[in-house]
């Protein structure tokens, strides 16, 4: 029997992604097989290269605080379309916590020359607010004051995968009874910190990024935020919530290997794929679809080819598996959630989506690297898999049904 | 404490603060802010700093050269938690342990060196070796790499209860199973550009600026602004009950299950997380906000009573803007003799509270 205390269930989706405002917006940009990776000249003096950007009409007609960076202000934009997904009114959302995720905060806010005069910079006109925007933890506070929130209130940082970790958090405190219901997602914004430091690793493909092929070359940086309403079956069940999809397991590792690079051998992944389906009390060959961290970088997608080797040894069939990362770049602390929403809309359409430009996959028997056309097939349970920088790993697992 | 669930216990502490590189409690005694010569201003500017010291002669092998002070400064508090546990992490099973970092500005140190070097050079001369230690998440990164720890590696942020909010989260997933030891750490660096934005806007006090000595803290807290502060402190928690059967394994408290929010009616919402319990000792966690801590002490009065102590926020602690709540516990723990029920109590006007309930041992 179904538990409906334990059972986290999500409620609504908000997206706001290159495609623009929604999950229908995303779902029929990316079945369309739309990429919005282009070339980019102008994100800051000198830079050259492929970026997903989210169009500036699609923070239109949201009074935003000065104080807002454009973190908190993609956040926004996600919270408000979750809940109005959710079909709630906003005062449902009041005593709901909000966890958020972000890698950049408000350094869109701030330039190089801080560095030089720090008090200059911040009497400056406007320098002051600039800089309050700078904490990681501000896009929670943004989105709890925006809406008049009042629950418990967090920021997670985890590199990568901060916005999966967001949710797998969310679902924990939702088990302690923290908050009736949790808005738990990521944002993070094209910025020049950011493409500077991984043009500066050489991590960037100048092209389109190709994740999974053998001649991949990098990833492309995008922005975007999406924000899950996450509550237990039993509290949906209560107030006749439409419930979208079931997060049927969690687990979070850390492969203590580098700084930057994932282990090898995708251990620490593997163990957070087997940990995830441990606590969903499924199988491999239970899981139908794997939304990929793949990013397009050489180590990278190697290791997470590893990782399904060993984490789905002994299934019947190769698990199919894609990047999503190809349509729109990586979105950094929020692509776990942005992820999550792909793979929520993944088991309640059972298509499949393709990795773009993959022509020459890794060779890896144990999986079925999508490619070309959206497969389509029932779908019962799909995972998303996120790593990050410093060796992080969340791994969620969403069913289209209870248990 | 939350029935059900299984107790979780504080049983190793250290820290790198001002009082030094510490195992264990952090002793009694006055501590001054020091002026800061690091960078230069018109004028004194006086801060609770952490004096240099070599990681590698506190931790043999440690090397720490191209981090973070921040990143270093987690790795040596960690390992003194770890030895004050008593534990051999040899003998662990190393993907059953957790680290939750909780900080407000992360790694700003290499933040604005990045930044330097963006103006210097230009974007694209910017330095591939800092920018991944400008990471908030950089600090946990490294303890769980040094350590070899494998379990869940979490870095929290909230603008004014990121230590509570660390120990809440750790507390969580040790309850739930997802690991058997957690690394609960928090703090912050103190930069140039950080002590510029309190200056500016007002919110730093007038012994910032002078040498003399500070007021009793119920006395200073009255005058008005915050002393920043820098320094990380560890916990090690765990499923009460393993520090029995390990030699040289000790209890601090118990840790119940805490609750924070942005808003509403605390004292009811606290009341329902100490279950009835009264606290005997309630320690002030005021972070950074220097009205926070008279309100949180007629909170705590409000709660327990007018014959429970009530530990007021401590002027070192309350200068790490939201992760002084770790040390506020270190320092209490040194303090009154009490055992039993206690709390730890964090205010910040109308932007909410966060409590957790202790069982002092």
């Amino acid at each position: 029997l179904t538990d409906i205390h334990k059972t986290i269930v999500v409620t609504g989706v908000g997206v706001v992604s290159p495609y623009g405002v929604g999950l229908a917006c995303l779902q029929a940009g990316m079945l369309s097989g739309r990429c919005c990776l282009t070339a980019t000249k102008d994100v800051y003096p000198g830079f050259e290269g492929t970026v997903a950007q989210v169009q500036e009409s699609a923070l239109d007609g949201e009074d935003f605080s000065s104080r807002y960076s454009r973190t908190d202000q993609l956040a926004v934009v996600a919270a408000r379309d979750a809940m109005a997904n959710s079909g709630c009114d906003r005062s449902t959302f009041r005593e709901s916590g909000v966890l958020m995720a972000n890698t950049v905060g408000g350094l869109t806010e701030i330039d190089a020359g801080i560095a030089k005069d720090p008090a200059a910079w911040f009497r400056r006109p406007g320098g002051l607010l600039r800089g309050s925007s700078f904490p990681v933890a501000h896009v929670a506070d943004a989105v709890g004051e925006h809406f008049g929130i009042r629950g418990p209130r967090c920021a997670i940082s985890v590199a990568c995968a901060s916005g999966a970790m967001a949710i797998a958090l969310a679902a924990n405190l939702l088990l302690d009874g923290a908050a009736p219901i949790i808005l738990a997602g990521g944002s993070d914004p094209l910025c020049p910190f950011t493409l500077s430091g991984f043009n500066s690793l050489r991590a960037l493909d100048p092209n389109p990024c190709s994740p999974f092929d053998q001649n991949r070359n990098g990833l492309n940086l995008g922005e975007g935020s999406a924000v899950l309403v996450l509550e237990t079956l039993a509290g949906a069940t209560a107030r006749n919530a439409k419930v979208l999809a079931v997060l049927r397991g969690w687990a979070m590792t850390n492969d203590a290997f580098h700084t930057t690079a994932p282990h090898k051998e995708g251990s620490g992944l593997a163990d957070c794929i087997r940990l995830s389906m441990q606590m969903a009390e499924v199988s491999g060959d239970d899981i139908g679809y794997v939304n990929a961290h793949g990013t397009g970088t050489p180590l990278n997608d190697i290791a997470e080819a590893h990782a399904y080797e060993i984490a789905f040894r002994g299934r019947n069939h190769p698990i199919p598996v894609s990047s999503t990362k190809s349509y729109f770049g990586h979105c950094l602390g929020a692509a776990g959630a942005l992820e999550a929403a792909i793979t929520i809309l993944a088991v309640r359409s059972g298509a499949l989506l393709p990795t773009l430009r993959l022509a020459d996959p890794i060779e890896s028997p144990g999986v079925d690297w999508l490619r070309g056309e959206v497969k389509r097939q029932p779908l019962p349970l799909a995972m998303s898999v996120s790593s990050g920088f410093g060796g992080s790993n969340t791994v969620l697992i969403f069913g289209s049904g209870l248990p | 404490m939350t029935p059900n669930l299984p107790s979780v216990t504080i049983t190793g502490i250290g820290s790198v603060s001002p009082y030094g590189p510490l195992v264990g409690l952090i002793p009694q005694c006055v501590l001054e802010p020091r002026a800061i010569t690091a960078w230069t201003s018109a004028g004194i500017r006086r801060a609770f700093l952490v004096q240099p010291f070599r990681p590698a002669s506190v931790v043999p092998g440690l090397k720490t050269r191209r981090l973070d002070r921040l990143s270093a400064w987690a790795l040596v508090a960690s390992s003194l938690a770890i030895q004050d546990a008593g534990i051999d992490l040899s003998q662990a099973d190393r993907s059953r342990v957790a680290v939750v970092f909780a900080t407000a500005f992360g790694c700003i140190e290499l933040t604005e060196a990045f930044y330097l070097s963006a103006a210097a050079n230009g974007w694209n001369g910017t330095d591939p070796s800092t920018f991944p230690e400008t990471l908030a998440s950089a600090p946990a990164s490294h303890v769980s790499l040094f350590h070899g720890l494998r379990g869940p590696n979490v870095t929290v942020s909230n603008k004014h209860f990121a230590g509570e909010n660390a120990l809440i989260q750790a507390a969580s997933l040790l309850r739930h199973g997802q690991a058997d030891l957690a690394i609960v750490l928090a703090g912050d660096a103190l930069v140039q550009s950080l002590y510029s934005w309190y200056e500016v806007a007002d919110l730093l006090s007038p012994a910032c600026y002078n040498s003399d000595p500070l007021p009793e803290a119920g006395d200073f807290i009255a005058s008005g602004g915050f002393i920043p502060s820098e320094g990380v402190a560890a916990l090690v928690m765990e499923a009460s009950g393993r520090e029995d059967v390990r030699p040289g394994g000790r209890a601090y408290a118990r840790v119940g299950s805490g609750r924070w929010a942005a808003g509403g009616q605390p004292a009811e919402a606290i009341r329902q997380v100490l279950g009835g319990s009264v606290p005997r000792l309630t320690v002030c966690s005021g972070n950074g906000a220097p009205c926070a801590s008279s309100a949180t002490a007629a909170l705590a009065r409000e709660i327990s009573g007018d014959g429970a102590v009530v530990i007021p926020a401590q002027p070192f602690a309350q200068g790490l803007a939201g992760t002084g709540a770790v040390f506020h516990l270190i320092l209490a723990l040194d303090g009154p003799p009490i055992t039993g029920p206690a709390l730890l109590l964090g205010t910040a006007g109308e932007s909410g509270f966060a409590a957790l309930p202790l069982e002092l041992l």
